[in-house]
């Protein structure tokens, strides 16, 4: 994966799905996530998250998500054992207790984070993005001036995260020391770089809008687009799987 | 195909006109090469053939331009742009797709060309450029060369009559720069397009261009065949326009008398020049 949302190219089934149906479905496994706090559900939803990573080739790439989500995920997870007083108490504390209640509550809160992410992570990284837009154009008649917003702004990520990066090493060149301190000075030196990446990310904005606007981009309509998505056998069954698994979450508690 | 009437344009913020009193006449089918320092109004000038002034950015717009009939001023850019393909001089910032296919289909997608033909004139966009190989390549992997052939055939799929593009080889090495003036002249003879260059490299402007507009100062100062324009070597010089080097050479033997002046474009046609000396 060398950049944000940068399409990752494959066979797997995933690829292949209509993009509507794979990001209706993840977003309904997502909220499958959120409408139960049974941890064995949530560790049979990480587990098939791991699966369809596995399926797509994505494994090292997902792990990665995981590490990034545990990090952030602890901080609530800790949160939440401070203020979750309940099971059998383990530790006392002067507002109440950790008990292991609390730590079920906490791992609860990890896994279901992990469980949501991986989906959406997945479709994001299997599909391209022009072909999200397109397909959210043609299927579900979202206007394209909103989709063309998406696609602009994810296209537009790695270009100015290599404007930042020139302009940290054009500083560093002239003596900045951008490669010692902490994040703290490091963010301090940033600072004054916003100013000239802003004035650059606002022309090349404008550069693509007009460029856009010279090829047609007024007249596009849902019915526009070269490509087709039809939802197919697989797509209608990965859709029922979504809301099959709502329902469990939501029967379950 | 392409006539400018007295044009003049002054951008909002601008103190004083960009461009003044621009009269040309492009015929159809035509190369044309424009040049000039920097600063002196090239890309203002082709902003005005492409309707991205006044649409664009706004100014006072004096006098007339009219592309293929079409007044620039009061046609709606999207109309105007069925005629005018336009690529810009930075080019990364055009793209608005991630992959090479998806970008060559973009204008066709939105101008509504019919499904079938969409897939025809896709390879053969492709096929003009030479890249035919990179259709499923996305952009951000292409070097600077295959990027400027992508953004010239994403253009060149909405079969435009007219072609205009501004500095298509700043980031190019010479053989590459080469190779793109190579394939331009070549689609354009073959389609019969009217090509509009701007480009500081005057010795490809001098090879492949039909006709050469050197812009100082917001004026033409010069707009005829090459082999004329570079007659006007010294004058040339003096608004830091740097003719080529054979026609350099010649000029220098000639003011020593070992030849007689004539304009030369090219290095075969100064070798032919020296040939004649020596015989």
């Amino acid at each position: 994966m060398s950049a944000f949302l940068e399409y990752v190219p494959g066979k797997s089934p995933l690829h292949r799905m209509n993009p509507v149906a794979k990001l209706g479905a993840a977003a309904l496994f997502a909220v499958a996530c959120f409408c139960t706090s049974s941890l064995v559900f949530l560790m049979a939803l990480l587990a098939a998250g791991l699966a369809l990573a596995a399926m797509c080739g994505m494994v090292r790439q997902t792990l990665g998500l995981v590490r990034a989500v545990l990090a952030f995920s602890l901080i609530l997870a800790v949160v939440q054992l401070l203020t979750t007083p309940a099971g059998v108490q383990l530790v006392q504390l002067p507002w109440g207790y950790i008990g292991t209640g609390s730590l079920i509550a906490a791992l609860t809160t990890i896994v279901r984070l992990a469980a949501a992410a991986i989906p959406l992570f997945l479709v994001f990284y299997v599909t391209k993005t022009n072909d999200l837009a397109n397909a959210a154009v043609k299927v579900l008649h979202v206007p394209y001036k909103y989709a063309f917003t998406f696609t602009s702004t994810v296209h537009f990520i790695p270009v100015f995260m290599n404007d930042m990066k020139g302009v940290m090493e054009a500083q560093t060149a002239r003596g900045v020391e951008f490669d010692r301190g902490g994040i703290v000075q490091k963010a301090r030196l940033m600072v004054p770089l916003c100013v000239p990446l802003l004035v650059s990310s606002v022309r090349k904005t404008n550069s693509a809008a007009i460029a856009a606007e010279v090829r047609g981009f007024n007249l596009r309509t849902a019915a526009s687009g070269y490509k087709e998505y039809p939802m197919r056998v697989l797509d209608a069954a990965a859709l029922a799987g979504g809301a099959l698994l709502v329902a469990l979450a939501v029967a379950l508690g | 195909m392409i006539e400018i009437t007295d044009f003049s344009f002054q951008y909002r913020e601008g103190g004083e006109p960009t461009v003044r009193d621009i009269n040309l006449s492009i015929p159809a089918g035509t190369f044309v090469g424009i040049t000039g320092p920097a600063g002196s109004g090239k890309s203002t000038l082709t902003y005005a053939m492409n309707g991205i002034v006044p649409h664009c950015y706004p100014g006072d717009f004096y006098g007339s331009v009219l592309v293929d009939g079409l007044d620039t001023c009061e046609t709606a850019l999207t109309d105007l742009s069925r005629a005018v393909g336009s690529v810009c001089q930075d080019v990364d910032s055009q793209f608005v797709t991630p992959v090479v296919e998806d970008e060559v289909l973009y204008g066709m997608e939105n101008f509504g060309v019919p499904r079938d033909e969409m897939e025809t004139r896709l390879e053969r966009a492709l096929a003009d450029m030479g890249i035919a190989d990179l259709r499923e390549r996305t952009i951000a992997s292409l070097s600077g060369g295959q990027k400027q052939k992508v953004a010239i055939a994403s253009v060149l799929a909405m079969e435009p009559k007219v072609l205009v593009l501004d500095e298509p080889t700043a980031e190019l090495d010479p053989a590459s720069s080469q190779s793109v003036f190579d394939l331009l002249v070549s689609y354009a003879r073959t389609h019969g397009t009217t090509v509009v260059v701007v480009e500081q490299k005057i010795a490809l402007l001098s090879r492949y261009a039909d006709m050469l507009v050197v812009v100082e100062g917001g004026r033409v100062r010069f707009a005829d065949e090459p082999r004329r324009v570079l007659a006007h070597a010294d004058e040339l010089l003096e608004i830091g326009v740097n003719c080529p080097r054979s026609t350099t050479l010649v000029n220098r033997l000639a003011d020593r008398g070992v030849c007689e002046r004539v304009a030369v474009r090219t290095v075969s046609e100064a070798c032919d020049a020296l040939e004649q000396v020596v015989a």
